[in-house]
């Protein structure tokens, strides 16, 4: 008899868990569920994405049920699988990996729901995405590059690049900023040499080693542009521990709190920051024109925007 | 644990209860009959579905049944949005107006319709009518069902081979990075030996062998180095999970290989008897050979009786040594084969697979009352287990039970199933 009693208790744990979060709208009746798949939630990035939908959703009279992938395509494949079953109005995912995610892309397809990608796209053929939002990142690139210049001025210098090869997008804010120093190299005086891309890993400990390397390699460096803010703030430490925090300028990129936070106190000169609740107010247009039958681009791209100490210093959300 | 499990899926059924659309051929002439019903013969209607087979077919059923009251329909539409839109802005152009849209329940939901009296005024007021509706959990349709099974089948397959580990006393933390390595081998030799996109049946299949014999001798390198130099298995596996791991990750340079033929997915995505998946067949087949093997042949035995008491095992002449290789072997075998069911359900082999799955896995077999320091467990009890974690994770998305409260849940769900077995254990 007691596990039984246990048994209910266990239930009604689960029950008060689960119910204190279905979205059950009140009074308006719900026009379908946006069921979100995002790359991870441990990134804030992501969290803004996901939580800009579910705002914007409910603007519009959607449910929105926002999950986090955990960088498992596995797992991924499984939520859009569930959300399928769930007859979802509209599919938004950042895939974990463009290819394995195809399969399941085709599913949605196969019955007939909408599917949206959101921050990383997928150009795969033979799957029908209604519309891919993310940042201009090649643009971004470009910006960063423009910073650099404008920091290093007149004299130009030795810059190393904090890469993270692997992601799409940083090969395109990479190559961005390859191009730019290029064109500025073709006509300025004070020439930017790109003496060394090593990989950061995106993270702050990876980041702090091979800016640990760049200075061994390179002392007379001027200048790091890291594809992130955490490889941005890694690169920071170990430009703190050699004692040349004043010497070489970085640029991060994002615009994540603690990287704005970094800007506001000198540690970053610059970074182009991105926008994602721009994005997941751009999904959620797609995702609406879409339903009322309008034109949706294919491609949406966001701009980024150059983010220096004195925007930092106007910022209402730093302290 | 089957208790557990039955009230997961009762508690899952009466959350997820919705109104669910029944598109019938009799539902589409019913609805027919209503419209005429109403509006009479002299109805404007616009028949719109998203396009999909069975809702083509019950647009048509629908036409016919308007045809032969004699109604004709100003247009059917059976497709994207934009095509319904398009004929509504035709319609308004000819200055017709209407008065019905009979729409299938997933082109109902469109808000190309909910909004049509502010966006196409013209049109004036029309009625929005979808098939009648019956009240059925989402959890509890075929297709979940199915889905529930198939997303678990490697983990359960996995699970197996963790039970026999486990209930020799020991653990097994490479299964993980095993099954990626299993992945990626196969369809690696797929893409460099078997042909490419072109492999044939035969080539797909010594590919598959291949990797999970690979996977195989890595089981027996671990069951060597556990009987051999008495290493404690956690510090064995932990070691192999990372190397395994950095070695799928150097072969493949960290990309997904994906140069697979279209019929590589029989296995994970195919379906044969009863309709059910491939995937799924071969998990219940080989849990009832797991099953026999543990109650009816010596070999299972043994494994419990090493697991019970290895002093008393060995001096009653068990070959302890050899049942404790036997587990490592079959971990690592089922292990690989899983990464080749993934590489299957996903077209592609990559290696990052299986990140944390150890972790699942160990969860499941404990979650099925095997307990961790050996001697006691059972074959069904594992499968029950695995059911268990899945039907909550399935549950949970269904319910629209967001990823952090997800975690949680499933946390707070293993350890309850535990201690409630603990509980059930002292009652008896």
């Amino acid at each position: 008899m007691k596990s039984r009693f246990l048994l209910l208790v266990a239930f009604a744990c689960l029950f008060v868990s689960g119910c204190g979060d279905s979205p059950e709208s009140p009074g308006q009746k719900s026009r379908g569920l946006i069921g979100v798949s995002l790359l991870t939630l441990e990134n804030p990035f992501f969290k803004v994405i996901g939580d800009t939908i579910t705002e914007e959703g409910a603007k519009h009279g959607y449910e929105t049920l926002v999950v986090s992938g955990d960088k498992d395509v596995a797992k991924q494949s499984n939520q859009i699988k569930d959300f399928i079953v769930k007859g979802a109005a509209a599919i938004v995912l950042s895939p974990c990996d463009s290819k394995s995610i195809l399969p399941v892309i085709a599913e949605a397809n196969t019955a007939g729901i909408p599917v949206f990608t959101v921050d990383i796209p997928c150009n795969e053929p033979g799957v029908k995405i209604v519309a891919q939002v993310a940042t201009d990142n090649e643009g971004g690139g470009r910006e960063a590059a423009k910073a650099m210049i404008e920091a290093l001025g007149e004299a130009g210098g030795k810059v190393a690049i904090l890469h993270l090869k692997q992601a799409e997008s940083c090969i395109l804010r990479v190559k961005g900023f390859r191009a730019a120093v290029d064109g500025h190299n073709a006509t300025a005086a004070g020439k930017l040499e790109i003496v060394a891309e090593l990989e950061s890993g995106g993270a702050k400990d990876i980041g702090f080693r091979a800016a640990e390397d760049a200075l061994q390699a390179h002392p007379d460096l001027r200048g790091i542009f890291a594809i992130n803010d955490p490889a941005a703030l890694g690169a920071r430490a170990a430009l703190e521990k050699a004692g040349k925090a004043e010497q070489i300028l970085i640029i991060g990129f994002d615009g994540q709190p603690e990287g704005k936070q970094a800007i506001k106190d000198g540690k970053i000169y610059a970074d182009p920051i991105q926008f994602p609740d721009q994005m997941g107010v751009k999904v959620v247009e797609a995702i609406v024109s879409h339903s009322k039958g309008t034109t949706v681009p294919p491609q949406i791209l966001i701009p980024t925007s150059l983010y220096r100490k004195a925007d930092a210093e106007k910022d209402p959300e730093l302290k | 644990m089957g208790l557990v499990l039955a009230g997961l899926c009762l508690f899952f059924s009466f959350a997820t209860i919705k109104e669910q659309s029944a598109m019938s051929e009799a539902g589409a002439l019913a609805l027919a009959e209503t419209i005429f019903a109403k509006h009479g013969n002299e109805a404007r209607v616009l028949v719109a579905t998203a396009g999909l087979p069975e809702e083509v077919a019950f647009a048509a059923a629908l036409e016919r049944g308007l045809e032969a009251a004699g109604v004709q329909p100003l247009a059917v539409v059976s497709g994207e949005p934009r095509e319904a839109r398009a004929a509504l802005e035709r319609i308004a152009g000819e200055g017709a107006g209407l008065d019905v849209i009979a729409a299938s329940a997933s082109a109902g939901g469109w808000l190309l319709f909910a909004d049509l009296r502010t966006d196409i005024p013209a049109l004036g007021d029309p009625e929005l009518i979808i098939p009648t509706t019956r009240k059925w959990p989402d959890f509890l349709k075929k297709d979940n069902l199915l889905n529930i099974a198939n997303q678990i089948a490697v983990i359960a397959i996995m699970a197996i081979g963790m039970t026999l580990v486990i209930l020799t006393g020991g653990i097994d933390l490479s299964v993980g990075s095993l099954l990626a390595l299993g992945a990626v081998i196969a369809s690696l030799l797929i893409r460099e030996l078997a042909g490419g996109e072109q492999a044939g049946t035969f080539g797909m299949i010594l590919a598959c062998a291949g990797a999970i014999t690979i996977c195989g001798l890595l089981g027996l390198v671990t069951g060597w180095l556990v009987t051999r130099f008495h290493i404690a298995p956690f510090l064995v596996t932990l070691a192999l999970m990372l190397m395994v791991s950095g070695v799928a990750y150097r072969i493949t340079k960290g990309e997904s290989v994906y140069q697979v033929p279209d019929s590589f997915t029989w296995l994970g995505r195919g379906s044969g008897l009863l309709g059910l998946p491939n995937a799924v067949i071969l998990m219940f087949f080989l849990y009832g050979l797991a099953h026999l093997m543990m109650t009816r042949m010596v070999i299972g035995r043994h494994l419990y009786a090493v697991g019970g008491n290895r002093v008393a095992a060995r001096l009653s002449g068990i070959p302890v040594e050899r049942v404790l290789l036997f587990a490592y072997v079959m971990s690592a075998l089922l292990a690989g084969l899983g990464g080749v069911v993934m590489a299957s359900q996903l077209k592609s082999g990559s290696p990052t697979y299986g990140d944390m799955y150890e972790l699942y896995v160990i969860a499941a077999v404990v979650v099925g009352g095997t307990s961790l320091s050996g001697g006691r467990g059972s074959m069904i009890g594992t499968l029950l287990g695995a059911f268990t974690i899945a039907v909550i994770q399935n549950g949970m998305n269904l319910m629209n039970v967001e990823s952090y409260t997800q975690k949680i849940v499933l946390g707070s769900v293993i350890l309850g199933a535990v201690w409630l077995d603990r509980v059930r254990r002292k009652g008896e």
